[in-house]
């Protein structure tokens, strides 16, 4: 069929910026692009893996030894990763970044420095480290060690206190120091319960299973000065059932992230939306790219699937948030190629063909693992020789090659860095 | 003291051929001991397709073994149900395949006495729409698929049951000789070092690929090879009956429905040393792209696994050629006594999983001419625990489960609907054990997440019901996630990657498993 012809069959809109992908870089983009007063509509596949993270910061955790003060640890850690998307940000973008979106998210309290990693106990009972932390995971920092109660509920199946709590007693956070920890288990609130964190976290916005819980919990506390429990506490109404729980308890309690479904995520996610359309911008889901329009070296226009038909947005510039591998933003097929399905762009950082992919030991940094985009300094994906692919598209986020963000523990620092620094070349480009 | 135990009968080997000698003989009235260095069904039992033949695959080429499977088939399916899913099969013949090879098919079945009948192409293609709708011919035959780790525990339970002894994770480090004869051996516990020793009047080597090294302990020479069969599981179940292209037997060319995947199988090359065998990333390959002369678009599939197998080919001169193809399927009972003039050991070599009662009878029979015991075998009408209604399992029968299960017993596993009751009720019956046991047991982290859920989970549970201390949680869960890797790292692209990116991101990322203390 004729594309014009096509074209006039689809429902048609306008805007300065299509930011594509829902995640972390995504939205990061399109708020910042929304406050600089762009018309931004996020158009994304799903929604985007917000709901898979714990909710915390991480700016750079392992290099590869754990690493107690990101912002000292940047430089070396650029000169060894030339290709890493730091090196591009550099440290002055990513405070600014972390600034701005500590800012962005206030009412979620953030809390951390960009000079100390905070030590925070999984829930297997290790410690892992991570910069920013949402306020309810703020008295969680054991880098100090210190006595604690690991409090969980009989049949959350994703959260064992008896476990966590015996392996931190043998974690080490700092020489000389150590962590007394002991374990308590509450009951499940209300009739019982299929053992999902989720099911749990609304139980608990209930006052009166709330109540219940509370009482039980009073009977476990002991000395330690604070409380982990799961990350449960709470959906929409965090703010009350966190703090009511520390008002029971007498002292701070932290949340300690589970397997996804993630609650913190949940509730970033549902933030970082609500922030945007404050700003005036537009989020779409279910709404995967099918094609761009190019003309004079630039994308003119992005063609969404909708239904009942496709819509065509026009459009001044496109910021690709897309993610890596785990979020569809990269495909890899069998023969080893590793393709940018959405519009097509050259990746970087591919495994030569003959050469393993990934390794034997399945804790070992994989060749295949830093494939991704390269871009400019204005963060524009460019070819095997440096040319820009386009002149008004951008990129941000997982989909950068150089990263290895889940070992590294640099996810959200990337994706926030990348994805204000995108937005930001956008800005200073529409002026 | 070393610890010492008497019995009748020293079962060496805890495949399917062991469990099922161990079964039979205990069925007779022997005392029974079953020992083997690893879980049961952990060598070539475990690694198989999971296909119940009926005989059809070696109709025209190996009448014997055609005849046998054919006569076993029938038996299982009585003795056996609840291990069996009644898919039935198909022989289709590819626009690729030798039409002229189906006729000589169906004669050399009704031969063999193989049920094949010929289906209309229109008929396979309403009930496999996934197959290639180039077919030209179709036959149906009674295949079926079999669960080896459950038939096998079903088999130790029988033996049990009768009075023997179960000993996984016992390898046999000397074999005792008095004069003439084999008297017992030595065993040694993989986990804890202990050793026992075993007093036996007779002891039977069933080690499948491995009998050639534990004839060597007795002195004897047993020529077995391996021949290493490459499988890949498909996360879905493409086909509803067992699929076999109807041709000379090749690779690639039988896809099995196994519950929620299905399998492709297989190669058959020949290999040194059984512990060391791995699927390479080239054989996949080449597995997958068999897989596309029957199911067009089977490269686009999602490949969930991979692994490998080594078939004891027992060959009575050592051949030298790297094809094994051609060495037969079929079984051999070896008694040392006539061959090498070492007494009361017998060697059962060869044989499939389908024929492993028949072999198991074939050599109690044996051991019991030798001992002077006047029993008969029991095999063929004594339905297997768990069987006794014989019915057969189906592929609803975990959800019909799930179900009935009280709102307060969660899911572990999702994938394969493992609660924790489940877990826990299977820790129970067998102290001791791991997480890759469980996998085994419950197909625990077997499904399209390859544990990255379940596991942790399930870890935590297993501690706090007191069966694992803190460290053992820990190594447990890292070498679930080597042994896991190691099935899914020739699988890197497409929307496997994608799950093991996933995987990692909750394992290395949110868990950080990687900096646990020891």
């Amino acid at each position: 069929m004729d594309p014009s012809a096509r074209m006039a069959g689809n429902d048609r809109a306008a805007a300065d910026v299509v930011v594509i992908g829902a995640g972390t870089a995504g939205l990061v983009a399109a708020i910042r692009l929304s406050q600089g007063g762009l018309r931004v509509r996020v158009v994304a596949a799903g929604h985007g893996c917000l709901v898979l993270a714990p909710g915390v910061i991480d700016v750079l955790g392992y290099a590869p030894e754990r690493v107690a003060d990101p912002a000292r640890a940047l430089a070396p850690f650029v000169a060894a990763h030339p290709d890493h998307p730091y090196a591009r940000v550099g440290p002055d973008g990513l405070d600014r970044a972390l600034a701005w979106f500590r800012e962005t998210v206030a009412p979620l309290g953030y809390v951390g420095a960009l000079r100390h990693n905070r030590l925070l106990l999984t829930a297997l009972g290790g410690l892992r480290p991570s910069c920013l932390v949402p306020q309810t995971m703020a008295a969680g920092d054991l880098s100090q060690g210190g006595p604690v109660l690991v409090v969980g509920f009989h049949g959350l199946r994703d959260f064992s206190p008896a476990l966590v709590a015996a392996n931190l007693c043998a974690v080490v956070p700092a020489p000389g120091t150590g962590v007394a920890a002991r374990a308590a288990t509450l009951e499940w609130p209300g009739p019982s319960g299929d053992g999902r964190p989720l099911t749990l976290a609304r139980r608990l916005e209930d006052r009166s299973l709330r109540a219940a819980v509370g009482r039980d919990l009073r009977t476990v506390l002991g000395d330690e000065p604070r409380v982990g429990m799961p990350a449960v506490l709470g959906v929409d109404r965090w703010q009350e059932v966190w703090e009511e729980m520390q008002l029971v308890a007498g002292r701070p309690i932290f949340e300690i992230p589970l397997v996804p479904p993630s609650i913190p995520g949940l509730r970033l996610f549902d933030l970082l939306r609500r922030v945007l359309r404050a700003a005036g911008g537009r989020l779409q889901v279910g709404a995967p790219v099918t094609g761009v329009r190019h003309r004079n070296g630039r994308v003119e226009a992005v063609t969404v699937a909708r239904t009942p038909r496709e819509q065509v947005i026009d459009t001044r510039w496109v910021v690709l948030a897309t993610g890596g591998v785990g979020g569809g933003g990269l495909q890899v097929d069998p023969d080893g190629t590793v393709r940018e399905p959405t519009l097509g762009l050259p990746v970087h950082g591919v495994p030569v063909p003959g050469h393993p992919r990934v390794l034997p030991d399945p804790f070992a940094s994989h060749p295949l693992d830093r494939a991704g985009l390269a871009v400019d300094e204005a963060w524009r994906p460019v070819d095997r020789s440096g040319r820009v692919v386009a002149l008004n598209l951008h990129a941000a986020g997982a989909a950068l090659t150089g990263c290895e963000p889940w070992r590294e523990k640099s996810g959200e620092g990337i994706s926030i860095a990348t994805g204000y620094l995108a937005a930001s070349a956008i800005l200073e480009e529409a002026g | 003291m070393m610890k010492a135990v008497e019995t009748d009968l020293l079962v060496i080997g805890g495949g399917a051929t062991g469990a099922g000698v161990a079964w039979d003989a205990a069925s007779r009235g022997l005392q029974v001991v079953l020992a083997d260095r690893g879980d049961l069904a952990t060598g070539t039992t475990g690694r198989f397709h999971g296909l119940l033949h009926s005989g059809a695959r070696y109709a025209v080429k190996d009448p014997r073994s055609a005849r046998e499977c054919a006569a076993e088939n029938r038996i299982l399916r009585a003795v056996a149900a609840d291990c069996i899913e009644d898919t039935g099969g198909l022989f289709v013949s590819t626009p690729a395949d030798d039409a002229a090879y189906a006729d000589g098919f169906v004669a050399a079945c009704q031969q063999a006495g193989v049920a094949a009948t010929e289906v209309p192409v229109t008929e396979v293609l309403r009930a496999e729409p996934h197959l290639c709708p180039g077919i030209t011919r179709a036959f149906a035959v009674p295949d079926a698929t079999i669960d080896a780790w459950k038939t096998v525990w079903a088999c130790a339970r029988a033996a049990a049951a009768h009075g023997a002894a179960i000993l996984p994770y016992q390898e046999v480090v000397r074999l005792m000789v008095e004069g003439d004869a084999v008297c017992g051996a030595v065993l040694r516990h993989a986990r804890s070092g202990e050793e026992i020793t075993v007093r036996a009047r007779y002891v039977v080597n069933a080690a499948g690929a491995w009998a050639g090294r534990v004839a060597r302990l007795a002195g004897c020479d047993v020529a077995v090879v391996a021949g290493k069969g490459v499988m890949v599981a498909m996360n879905h179940r493409l086909v509803n009956a067992v699929v076999n292209r109807c041709a000379m037997p090749g690779d690639g060319d039988i896809l099995v429905p196994v519950r929620t995947v299905s399998v492709i199988g297989t190669t058959d090359a020949r290999v040194e040393d059984p512990d060391r065998v791995q699927a390479s990333a080239d054989e996949v390959r080449a597995m997958l792209a068999a897989g596309e002369s029957f199911i067009p678009g089977f490269t686009q599939h999602r490949a969930l696994r991979v692994w490998a197998g080594v078939r004891p080919l027992f060959a009575a001169t050592s051949p030298t050629s790297a094809e094994t193809r051609d060495l037969s399927r079929g079984h051999t009972v070896i008694d040392h006594a006539a061959r090498e003039g070492v007494g009361r050991f017998i060697t059962i070599a060869g044989g499939k999983f389908t024929t492993f009662r028949l072999m198991a009878e074939e050599t109690v029979d044996a051991v019991c001419a030798d001992l002077g015991v006047r029993a008969e075998c029991r095999t063929a009408a004594e339905t297997l625990p768990d069987s006794e209604e014989r019915h057969y399992y189906w592929i609803g029968a975990r959800q019909a489960q799930a179900e009935a299960r009280p709102v307060d017993d969660p899911l572990v596993c999702e994938c394969e609907l493992v609660s924790r009751q489940d877990l826990l009720v299977a820790a129970a019956r067998r102290p001791g054990l791991d997480l890759d046991d469980l996998r085994r047991a419950l197909r625990l982290g077997m499904g399209p997440c390859q544990g990255g859920f379940c596991m942790a989970r399930a870890t935590g549970l297993l501690h706090e019901a007191g069966h694992l201390d803190r460290a053992a949680a820990n190594a447990a869960l890292r070498d679930f996630v080597e042994e896991r890797w190691r099935g899914i790292q020739a699988l890197a692209w497409g929307d496997q990657l994608r799950q093991m990116r996933l995987d990692a991101w909750i394992l290395l990322g949110v868990l950080d498993l990687e900096h646990l203390p020891e």
